[in-house]
């Protein structure tokens, strides 16, 4: 029988290797086990996904083995996540995420999104080619705190500027996330962004960071 | 002073020969927002109403701003939509938005089937009919200028087809099902591009932007992608050009093996690319191509015309043999910024480039 530490290890592993039944079976033995489904999270698939970023920054993985980390860590995410207690009165972090109209790509999307599932966010995911004002009706029905917006193709991204107008008009406490191949510093400066991510890749070691962050402050 | 036909001057770069003066000109998409209102079309209008619409829109922006080519066609979506995707034009839509296939019929790689029959009579599919029909009314009317065609790469096509997450994960689960499909998608685009040259087409681009080094490690790159980038651009006929978006230093030296390998002229290279350093690895032969912001430069509301002239320059000082973009030219552009970019393009240096010379 697998210790805890050992358990931890294979969570972290398992979304390293991108080996989907190590995680499957780890996360069930850890509840079995009576472990704490939140330090099985984070100390296990999300530092695994740390590890991740830091194979991609060194170039030894790209995206489609970063893609495959992302599905293993999933299958342990669905299995550990309903296991989170929520503190009475408690409300999560919400985030509207999506790929702006005139764009089918979601890759980016749905890594950044994976960041967010991992911290315990709830994601308001609207999927791709969303038409502009949904990003604003979605942010006001759900009082979110974070829009996300993706655009794969210069053609695209002009369209987060009105989108980002559109939501600071109306709350301009909102924070606002680019993220997709043409979006530079630059463009979100202008645009009025509060962060960005340039690529898939990039999104994925932002958001890594993010989750090593939270993290921390967890163990706090 | 110029004194070359625009596709005289083309021709004769492609050749190598020496020409009057910096080719202003591109091989990807390039349809400008003042050409088609000046025409009284709307944008999503151009696309697949008639090879009439699409010729016209397509010479105007390259008459209208002194472009060395006409580029026919404008979106990424033709070859999903005759494999039998549905498309979207967003006519609804008030802003310039590319058509998209917001669904895919094949949703798992092993759903794909693309048989030697669907390859061999594509080019007899709507809306494939239409692309040479653009090309022949385009050499009609406007004989003066060269028309670009372009094609993009299997592995990017068959992100059009199924979605691309599937394909990237099936490049380490399912290889052979992967190897297959980009076998079936090489062949298809070989006789594509072999349509649009019996058309007419000066010159063919391939564009491959799903494989850059952001994406996809240089080893699959080298095993995966670049035999079959060989392989057709080697089916096509001269002059081509291989194009690849995103990260691509630690790819050119491979790619530039693709164009030589098959008989290519020319490599072309988005804004991350560092051009100076390109031109150290490939030496002066390579006739090297794009790199320049196709939204900072023509079309950000802050940037003025010195900017944009700026720009330019850097693009010229880095060593390119023609100015030529570094992705699809975006259609909204500011007037002002792109003809003061076309006329730095002809009056910056008007000495040899290190691949062409000069009349």
């Amino acid at each position: 029988m697998a210790t805890k530490e050992e358990l931890i290890e294979q969570l972290k592993n398992g979304v390293i290797e991108y080996e989907e039944d190590t995680v499957k079976v780890a996360a069930q033995q850890w509840l079995d086990d009576g472990y704490v489904a939140l330090e099985g999270i984070m100390d296990g698939l999300a530092a695994g996904m740390e590890v991740v970023g830091d194979l991609y920054e060194k170039n030894e993985y790209f995206v489609p083995e970063v893609l495959m980390c992302a599905d293993a860590l999933y299958l342990g995410l669905d299995i550990l996540r309903p296991h989170v207690p929520k503190k009475e009165g408690e409300v999560n972090a919400q985030v509207v995420i999506g790929s702006i109209q005139g764009d089918v790509h979601d890759i980016g999307k749905n890594l950044v999104k994976m960041m967010f599932d991992v911290a315990g966010w709830d994601v308001h995911d609207l999927g791709r080619d969303v038409p502009l004002e949904s990003f604003v009706e979605e942010q006001l029905r759900t009082d979110a705190e974070v829009v996300a917006m993706s655009a794969m193709m210069t053609t695209t991204m002009l369209g987060m500027k009105k989108v980002i107008a559109m939501i600071k008009e109306k709350n301009p406490n909102v924070g606002i996330m680019l993220g997709g191949a043409p979006v530079t510093k630059d463009v979100a400066n202008l645009f009025g962004a509060d962060g960005y991510a340039e690529s898939a890749g990039n999104a994925v070691t932002e958001g890594i960071k993010m989750i090593g962050r939270l993290r921390e402050m967890q163990s706090k | 002073m110029a004194e070359l036909s625009p596709i005289e001057r083309v021709t004769r770069f492609f050749n190598r020969e020496p020409v009057d003066t910096m080719p202003f000109f591109t091989g990807m998409g390039m349809v400008l927002a003042p050409a088609i209102k000046k025409l009284g079309y709307n944008f999503p209008s151009i696309h697949r109403e008639s090879a009439e619409k699409l010729a016209w829109a397509g010479i105007e922006s390259a008459r209208m701003f002194n472009l060395d080519s006409i580029v026919i066609p404008f979106d990424m979506c033709w070859e999903s939509e005759a494999l039998g995707n549905k498309i979207s034009l967003y006519e609804e839509s008030e802003d310039i938005l590319y058509p998209t296939i917001p669904e895919k019929n094949w949703t798992e790689l092993d759903q794909v089937e693309i048989t030697q029959e669907r390859i061999d009579t594509i080019m007899d599919q709507y809306p494939m009919t239409l692309i040479p029909e653009a090309i022949k009314i385009c050499k009609k009317e406007a004989p003066e200028l060269p028309v670009g065609a372009w094609q993009l790469g299997p592995f990017t096509q068959c992100g059009q087809t199924i979605e691309l997450d599937k394909v990237l994960k099936g490049v380490f689960k399912q290889k052979e099902k992967v190897a297959e499909i980009l076998d079936s998608f090489t062949d298809m685009i070989i006789e594509i591009g072999k349509g649009l040259q019996a058309a007419g087409a000066d010159f063919i681009t391939l564009r491959e932007p799903g494989v850059a080094a952001d994406l996809l490690s240089p080893k699959t790159f080298k095993e995966v992608i670049k035999p079959r980038l060989t392989r057709i651009l080697s089916g096509w006929k001269s002059p081509k050009v291989l194009h690849i978006c995103g990260s691509t230093d630690p790819l050119v030296e491979m790619m530039w093996e693709c164009v030589t390998d098959s008989g290519g002229q020319a490599i072309s290279f988005d804004i991350k690319n560092n051009l100076l350093e390109s031109r150290k690895k490939l030496g002066d032969d390579a006739i090297i191509l794009g790199n320049y912001d196709v939204f900072g430069l023509p079309c950000a509301e802050e940037t003025t015309v010195e900017m944009a002239i700026e720009g330019i320059k850097t693009n010229i000082d880095g060593l390119v043999d023609a100015v030529w973009p570094g992705c699809d030219l975006w259609p909204d552009i500011k007037e002002e910024n792109f003809r003061a970019m076309e006329k730095t393009a002809r009056e910056y240096k008007t000495g040899p480039t290190p691949a062409v010379g000069r009349i």
